[in-house]
């Protein structure tokens, strides 16, 4: 209700903006001319192709980041000696900018998919690993003492103690990964690629089609903010029992 | 350090005992460079994909020496100032316009928090298309990125206020712009600042970024240059520039920040 | 500012000891009433409390958690409206915040990114004091709490019954007619409580404050008390008003003198019953919410 709103306040700001013609040309387009372009947008297969390639570059990148990031996070964050050691440097390595390893990563893994997958592995390892070490940092010891009581082999004690012991950690780790690897892998599509919703932005851009430009930045944003609070709801129930 | 010290829990900081730790990390990386450099030297490695390691090193030397490095990172640095001083102002007048209005609050609040969700970055087409390729369209892109932890901290730090410091205002009867500037906003502080060094963080990746997309200003343009003419070491180098430079700034704000805090 | 509230006679009120002449009511609370509305429930919370503070006096009120002594606290101090009855100082009704009134509040109240002598001189720059006579007058209330040498120190740096220290130097740095504390002790342990209290104590007798303490710890009540004001659980009454008539001045080992521990007797019987009350019914809430 209140959000309803607050949403029709800032369009219809919006539609004054337009109307009073603040800015010069046609740079801020019409609420009415990006609805079109979002529904457009919707019903276009070719929309959802790029969509798809984008998708899987983050999921993939994710995946791989989730998979180092944890393993090397519960190595390091269980043993106070390499915690110390390890985590300063990941602590000041986490926050450069990753778009710049792209001109690496072109060369090493050429222009195609492979280059925006190593970039988002890149950029989203470094929330997943540190906030594995902190999870694991804070969790009881004693779980630890229980596992190893068992005899429990270093996989059990990965898959049946660390990992559900610090589940909630985990997911928001996951999570601060997730908006990294969006965002390295956008803007590497707008640098170079033939593919995906980055690359779509850019070639609006380059169009100077500035209602399609605006329809593709609402939709990302509005997919971004969906993706996240499904992330976050995982965090707060629990994530879904793995059965093996 | 005696019995009687460490019961009274007086002594506050005590001679940090020698830890191999530190000294572990710097050899595990130094050993990975050199193992670097051996499988390049020996050819396991082409230097054409990774150069060596020493030659970055004399790359980067030779770039801050002779080259336009040193310009590069001024720069860069000059973009992030004029994005900390717009982030600073913004983001403090927002913040505590929504924590003063509780109207504005409940509708916006959540809007910020989701905005901060998002890619927000992928707006820098539209600066583009108004400031062209320019440091204000750095700056820009810069100051959108750092606003939202810069705006949901300082409503934090207004809501987080003891109410009894607010109390000992009232019980002698200041009038509410003094309870505002000498209590509550001096309490809040601290975790406004936190926001701030946040948010300067965002701004710091998103302007060398954006140096780098649009190949404009410091730091990212000279990446992008060495990247397309294939020079590699310098390319390497510009890179390991870029992580110095916002290691030093986070380390930098840190210490700032524990200062602060006293 | 100095309208002496008259001492011609006073109806009588509920749980006043007025009849007796020859001194000022410095603060008066006159059938004062507060209620709550908690959803559905209604809790009245303070229930016709009237007594007077004498001109001079150290007057504590006791009660068991949840009696409401919180509640007084803040309607006293101004910091709470809605209520009905009045409250008067220097015989004038007070609406709001009044000057005459010092609070110290039972939370931790210091301003941390205040030193100890800034965080007393706070008052005094609110009110427009300049800077050499605010320092000079808030370093004469840091050595008065027994602070001196702590002057540049930050409140991180202090204990907890250093921080009250300070917290109650700047309520006396201002000057109040009036000192009125809220469970100022209640997070200190047991002997960092008696030694505050006795350096209260020894302040209060020297400089003759007029004192309102709220608390709910007997053997504080009797040490620093001249009246002890009894209050019920829920809703808060005036069940007693109880003379401490231990001989002044009072010196730090009058909590071991065979007298003190005869009030904190005396106190107990009152107390007890009101306290047993407050504790089933709080245990009733617990298990009513379990089952």
């Amino acid at each position: 209700m209140a959000q309803g709103a607050s949403l029709a306040a800032v369009v219809a700001v919006w539609a004054a903006v337009v109307n009073a013609r603040l800015f010069p040309g046609d740079i801020v387009p019409s609420p009415a001319a990006v609805a079109g372009r979002i529904v457009g947008l919707a019903l276009s297969a070719d929309f959802y192709g790029h969509l798809r390639v984008t998708a899987a570059e983050i999921a993939g990148g994710l995946a791989l980041a989730a998979v180092a990031g944890i393993l090397l996070g519960v190595a390091i964050g269980a043993r106070p000696l390499l915690r110390r050691a390890y985590e300063p440097w990941l602590h000041y390595l986490a926050p450069t900018p990753k778009i710049v390893f792209f001109p690496v990563m072109l060369m090493l893994f050429g222009v195609g998919a492979a280059s925006k997958v190593s970039l988002a592995t890149l950029g989203a390892f470094f929330p997943i690993v540190l906030g594995t070490i902190s999870g694991v940092r804070e969790m009881d010891p004693v779980l630890v003492q229980v596992g190893r009581g068992f005899a429990l082999s270093p996989y059990r004690m990965l898959t049946m103690v660390y990992v559900p012991a610090i589940r909630a950690a985990l997911v928001n780790a996951v999570r601060l990964g997730f908006g990294v690897a969006v965002v390295v892998v956008l803007l590497a599509e707008t640098k170079l690629s033939s593919a995906g919703i980055g690359y779509l932005i850019i070639d609006a851009y380059r169009h100077f089609d500035m209602p399609l430009l605006a329809a593709l930045v609402l939709v990302l944003f509005g997919l971004a903010i969906l993706a996240n609070a499904g992330l976050a709801r995982l965090a707060r129930h629990g994530a879904p029992a793995v059965s093996r | 350090m005696s019995d009687a010290a460490t019961l009274s829990g007086r002594v506050r900081s005590r001679r940090p005992r020698f830890s191999p730790a530190p000294l572990l990390g710097v050899a595990t990386v130094l050993g990975l460079l050199a193992a670097l450099e051996a499988l390049i030297r020996t050819g396991l490695v082409s230097p054409f994909v990774v150069p060596p390691p020493s030659t970055v090193l004399l790359a980067g030397i030779d770039l801050l020496w002779h080259g336009n490095g040193l310009e590069a990172l001024l720069a860069t640095a000059f973009e992030l100032l004029s994005a900390a001083v717009l982030v600073g102002l913004i983001g403090l007048s927002v913040g505590t316009l929504l924590y003063r209005v509780t109207a504005l609050r409940r509708t916006y609040e959540g809007w910020v928090a989701a905005l901060a969700a998002t890619p927000l970055v992928l707006v820098y087409p539209f600066f583009l298309v108004m400031f062209g390729r320019s440091a204000a369209t750095i700056v820009a892109v810069g100051v959108v990125a750092g606003l939202p932890p810069m705006v949901l901290r300082t409503i934090e730090g207004f809501a987080g206020v003891r109410p009894v410091l607010v109390d000992v205002g009232r019980a002698l009867n200041l009038r509410p712009v003094r309870v505002f500037w000498s209590i509550e906003f001096p309490a809040a502080l601290p975790v406004i600042f936190s926001g701030f060094r946040l948010g300067l963080g965002f701004a710091l990746i998103n302007i060398v970024g954006m140096e780098f997309l649009i190949n404009y200003g410091g730091l990212g343009q000279l990446i992008n240059e060495h990247a397309e003419l294939y020079d590699l070491p310098e390319t390497y180098a510009c890179i390991a520039l870029v992580v110095v430079v916002s290691a030093v700034f986070v380390a930098a704000s840190e210490h700032l920040e524990r200062r602060l805090r006293g | 500012m100095t309208s002496p509230e008259p001492s011609a006679p006073v109806p009588p009120l509920s749980g006043d000891t007025s009849a007796v002449v020859g001194w000022t009511a410095a603060l008066r609370v006159m059938n004062v009433t507060k209620r709550f509305h908690t959803g559905r429930e209604i809790v009245t919370a303070v229930d016709d409390v009237s007594f007077d503070v004498r001109e001079g006096e150290f007057l504590s009120v006791i009660g068991p958690s949840g009696c409401g002594k919180s509640t007084l606290f803040k309607i006293i101090g101004g910091l709470l409206g809605g209520f009905s009855g009045e409250v008067r100082v220097g015989g004038r009704s007070i609406q709001g915040p009044h000057r005459d009134i010092g609070m110290v509040f039972q939370e931790e109240s210091t301003f941390p990114w205040r030193s100890v002598l800034d965080n007393v001189a706070f008052p005094l720059e609110a009110s427009g004091m300049g800077r050499a006579e605010r320092l000079d007058r808030a370093a004469h209330f840091v050595s008065l709490v027994g602070l001196k040498g702590f002057e540049r120190r930050f409140p991180s740096e202090l204990s907890g019954g250093m921080r009250q220290r300070v917290a109650i130097a700047r309520t006396l740095a201002f000057n109040p007619k009036i000192l009125l504390m809220d469970e100022p002790f209640a997070a200190l342990d047991e002997q960092t409580r008696y030694l505050l209290g006795d350096k209260v104590l020894q302040i209060q007798q020297a400089t003759k404050q007029t004192t309102l303490l709220i608390t709910h710890n007997i053997g504080e009540a009797v040490q620093l008390s001249d009246r002890v004001l009894v209050m019920t659980y829920r809703p808060g009454r005036i069940k007693a008003v109880v003379e401490v008539d231990l001989p002044r001045p009072r010196s730090d080992d009058v909590i071991t003198s065979d007298a003190f521990a005869r009030h904190v007797a005396g106190l107990w019987r009152n107390l007890k019953e009101e306290a047993s009350r407050g504790l089933a019914e709080s245990e009733a809430l617990v298990s009513g919410g379990a089952g």
